[in-house]
């Protein structure tokens, strides 16, 4: 499998405040890329690395191999890196085929090929598995499951090779997160590499090939799925013996 | 990919929603609370005062609107933006004050208007470009920085004119004092020539024919299947029913006089239902409509709406609308003041009653309690009030003219709902009830266009009106047999629908010329404003809805960050868009400066708001992220419509600003319950 995305020894420092040390990983093509964490383990500026957001204080950022320095979102975009934020980056009370051209409307010289985008959106989206009921209705109407899958279609159709998921599942119910692990293996099918943000290791086990263990801001361990088991990955997430103390504090025996 | 291209055209239907015809689908845009509130607006002011309606009246009323309704499309584009902008009222007089002061005074003798105009567009735009960039930069709410905008303007207005011409009016802004004034009042101020009667009229009547026919293919094509074979018989119904049709329409057009209205009338409906079923038959799969004609529960409401319709008519027809002597004169202030006591007594009495007893009901347990006795009170005290208003009300319309507009618009309003209810009772019973209703429908709509047609005074603006309502026939028509007789397409598909919305807009788009020309070649008093108004109007909502722009406006104010996110230049927009409201300031303020010839240094203060208002009318949400500017005209001529309204009626003009507060807040009201309806109907 190629390696689409390499860190190497990032870190990133805000004044004496350490957010990253030392994290390492490998995104490869097909693949999803679990980044677990705890709330303050580093996450979201893990993620702002990523996506070009912050530039790391230290470490090699590679893509496809290469070194590369992003100055904006724009320029990780254009290396076809996309972000789904948690917040979804849509407008609620336009329509769901508005909303996936957003900012990239087809059309020459300004005119918006209105037949177009309707097809095609709903074409991309079905693709992708996700048959919404009609395409005019706004996007505020979907349920929140629904709405991750369409940020996910867009970005896919957009040229995406790397897809950067932060925590799509936290506000969701167990069907709806159900609903978004499948669109993720379903991308990473389509020869995407995933990174996968999320707190709960419930979720990321049955889709992830790679997890990243993050507290701190320090690694706790990079793995390939063959070398670890669920019940391991919970409790390193739960923090071991932070958890252990936590029982015999709460008096469970 | 092979697996994804395999599905079947017709495999892209869903079996979760119900096919949605273009008729629904209409219901759900947002203008369409303000065009029905414009239609009642102008329909209570026909009746009052049948003046109203003429040809002369309506270019009045028209030509307030229309700097009303350019500057609130730009304020609706600004608000779908998700912002304010509380300078756009007070700029429209501090660019005619900035024209009529370098037109008279530059360099001494003054500049010409052709250095003079482009410096006042120049000028607003960099108002505009402030305005934006503050609220860019700053983050603080458009409405703060555009008030300090406001007052800055204003105040500099005073300023200027009181330092340079010494009076707080700029006056003499006339070909006599300014150089090169006569080609810009052609353009801004103009008014179009009366033309004798005939190509313009007979054009006119094509154009409307034409489009009438357009939407009716529009919507047939888009509901229905399909046949394989053409059925040929049918085509000597289409045939015959066309020339039926074509044939009463010419006539209604070139006769006058009650009884040949009628019959022309007649003949016309009928021949067009005749033809759009021989059409429908001949192209379209088709089932024989079933059941019963007239189901028990529709009668009743179908009976008594054509009975009120039908009364309504009578007794306004025996009440002369001239008359506005007092029918029900009440000689003291006293008695006045006792019976709007006397009736919020009744209405806070009977309120209370009601409520109450409900209440015990519900203590008895047969319900779940959802009101409780403040609320009651509440309820019945605001009871009490509407009464008193309405009894107040009524005491000011009691010119027997006023009375016949109560009437008239008693009946014709109850009449149009029960049959309404009719309608909507006849879609769950059979297929034949629905055709019989949605037929007796349109003769309703058929039979207030004829009343209009020769209650007006003018022969032309009469034509224009029986056309407009013969295309909404016309539409029912259509409706009513896609209803009944047509097999339903639940498939989508592409070529059709694309047919149907292509066709369908170019009648949309012919309606809309035959307007623009009746309007340009009919009027004794009609202003190259209202052409602007449209052309401004026409070029926003294409913008809104077909290029970039439009999609990257409302996403703007939809949710900014997202927009942001996906590479929307959030900031130029927000910029561009302030611009754009101050320049088409500045355009209303020289159609005002070359209309008027003076500008006072108070012009515009307070206009904001009416701005604001139309727009809000017009189905703008105040949070941005949504709305439609066409809703924004239609809101203009709510907003326009009382102010010369209320002298047609004869009533006190002192009147007006109450008039309009209740009429705006009805109108925003009814506009968000057919919203609400709209959206819960997906």
């Amino acid at each position: 499998m190629a390696v689409l995305l390499e860190l190497v020894n990032i870190s990133k420092y805000f004044g004496n405040v350490t957010a990253l040390e030392g994290i390492s990983t490998t995104v490869e093509a097909g693949r999803v890329t679990c980044v677990l964490g705890d709330n303050g383990a580093g996450k979201s500026t893990f993620i702002k690395i990523l996506s070009g957001l912050y530039e790391p204080s230290e470490g090699e950022y590679l893509v496809d191999g290469t070194p590369v320095k992003f100055a904006s979102p724009r320029d990780a975009r254009a290396s076809g890196i996309a972000t789904v934020y948690q917040d979804l980056a849509m407008a609620p009370l336009m329509s769901v085929w508005r909303n996936f051209f957003l900012g990239s409307e087809p059309g020459a010289g300004g005119w918006f090929d209105t037949t177009f985008a309707k097809h095609t959106a709903k074409d991309e989206l079905k693709k992708m598995g996700i048959d919404i009921r009609d395409i005019d209705q706004p996007v505020g109407t979907l349920s929140g499951g629904e709405r991750q899958s369409v940020a996910i279609a867009r970005a896919v159709y957009f040229g995406a090779r790397v897809l950067i998921l932060d925590e799509p599942t936290s506000a969701l119910g167990v069907r709806q997160s159900g609903v978004v692990l499948k669109y993720i293996k379903v991308a990473a099918e389509r020869g995407l590499g995933v990174i996968f943000i999320t707190h709960n290791p419930h979720h990321a086990y049955p889709v992830g090939d790679r997890f990243l263990l993050l507290n701190r801001g320090h690694s706790m361990g990079d793995f390939a799925k063959e070398d670890i088991e669920l019940d391991e990955l919970t409790r390193m997430m739960a923090g071991g013996a932070e958890l252990r103390a936590l029982q015999h504090e709460l008096g469970v025996r | 990919m092979s697996s994804t291209d395999a599905p079947a055209p017709h495999a892209a239907s869903d079996e979760r929603i119900a096919f949605r015809g273009p008729l629904q689908r209409l219901l759900i845009s947002p203008e369409i609370g303000a065009l029905i509130g414009a239609v009642m607006v102008w329909t209570l002011f026909w009746a009052v005062g049948s003046e109203f309606s003429t040809a002369s009246a309506t270019a009045l009323w028209l030509d307030s609107a229309a700097p009303l309704g350019i500057m609130a499309v730009a304020v609706a584009l600004l608000m779908i933006g998700g912002e304010f902008d509380l300078s756009s009222g007070v700029i429209t007089g501090s660019m005619g004050i900035f024209v009529g002061i370098f037109a008279q005074r530059f360099m001494g003798d003054g500049a010409s208007m052709y250095l003079a105009v482009p410096a006042a567009f120049l000028v607003a735009g960099l108002i505009g470009w402030l305005n934006g960039t503050l609220v860019v930069r700053t983050g603080l709410p458009s409405f703060i920085v555009t008030l300090a905008t406001f007052f800055v303007l204003q105040g500099a207005n005073l300023v200027f004119s009181k330092r340079l011409v010494n009076k707080v009016i700029v006056e003499n802004i006339n070909a006599e004092r300014i150089k090169d004034f006569k080609p810009f009042e052609t353009v801004f101020a103009g008014k179009f020539k009366r033309e004798p009667p005939g190509f313009a009229d007979q054009l006119f009547l094509g154009l409307v024919l034409l489009a009438a026919l357009l939407v009716v293919f529009a919507l047939l094509e888009q509901s229905l299947v399909r046949r394989q074979a053409a059925h040929s018989r049918a085509l000597v119904l289409l045939l015959g029913g066309a020339f039926a049709a074509a044939a009463g329409l010419v006539l209604l057009h070139t006769t006058d006089g009650v009884g040949a209205n009628w019959l022309c009338s007649i003949l016309g409906l009928g021949g067009a239902a005749v033809g759009t079923v021989g059409f429908a038959s001949w192209r379209y799969e088709t089932t024989a409509p079933d059941g019963a004609w007239l189901a028990p529960s529709v009668r009743v409401p179908l009976v008594g709406g054509v009975g009120a319709l039908v009364a309504g008519w009578a007794i306004t027809r025996k009440l002369d609308m001239e008359q506005r002597r007092e029918i029900l004169s009440i000689p003291s202030q006293g008695v006045k003041v006792a019976i709007g006591v006397a009736a919020a007594a009744l209405g806070f009495g009977v309120a209370l009653h009601l409520g109450l007893r409900r209440v015990r009901n519900q203590a008895s347990g047969r319900r779940q309690s959802q009101f409780a006795v403040p609320r009651v009170v509440l309820i019945a005290l605001l009871a009490g009030l509407v009464s008193t208003v309405g009894v107040v009300a009524l005491l000011q319309l009691t010119t027997e003219q006023g009375f016949r507009a109560g009437l008239f618009v008693g009946f014709g309003v109850g009449g149009v709902l029960a049959i309404l209810v009719a309608k909507g009772r006849a879609r769950s019973r059979s297929r034949r009830c629905q055709l019989l209703v949605g037929l007796i429908a349109a003769s309703a709509v058929v039979f207030l266009a004829v009343l209009v047609r020769y209650d007006s005074g003018s022969h032309r603006f009469r034509g224009g009106l029986v056309g407009a309502l013969a295309i909404a026939a016309a539409a029912i028509v259509a409706n009513a047999l896609v209803e009944a007789v047509g097999t339903k397409r639940h498939a989508f598909d592409r070529a059709a629908d694309t047919r149907g919305r292509v066709v369908g807009f170019i009648g949309l788009l012919l309606i809309f010329l035959a307007f623009v020309l009746r309007i340009a070649f009919s009027g004794s008093n009609v202003r190259t404003s209202i052409l602007w108004w449209l052309i401004i109007t026409g070029v926003a909502a294409f913008v809104l809805a077909r290029t970039r722009w439009g999609n990257w406006i409302f996403a703007v104010g939809g949710n900014k960050d997202a927009a942001r996110a996906v590479g929307v230049p959030v900031d130029q927009v927000k910029v561009g868009l302030f611009m754009m409201v101050s320049l088409v300031g500045c355009f209303v303020g020289m159609l005002t400066v070359l209309r008027y010839n003076s500008v006072p240094a108070g012009s515009g203060v307070g206009k904001e708001f009416e701005f604001i208002i139309a727009a809000v009318v017009g189905g703008c949400l105040l949070t941005g992220g949504y709305g439609s500017v066409i809703g924004a005209s239609f809101g203009a001529m709510i907003a326009a419509m009382p102010v010369n309204g209320i002298n047609y009626a004869g009533w006190n003009s002192d009147n007006k600003m109450i008039f309009l507060g209740v009429v705006l807040f009805l109108a925003v009201l009814v506009n968000q319950k057919i919203r609400k309806k709209a959206q819960e109907a997906r």
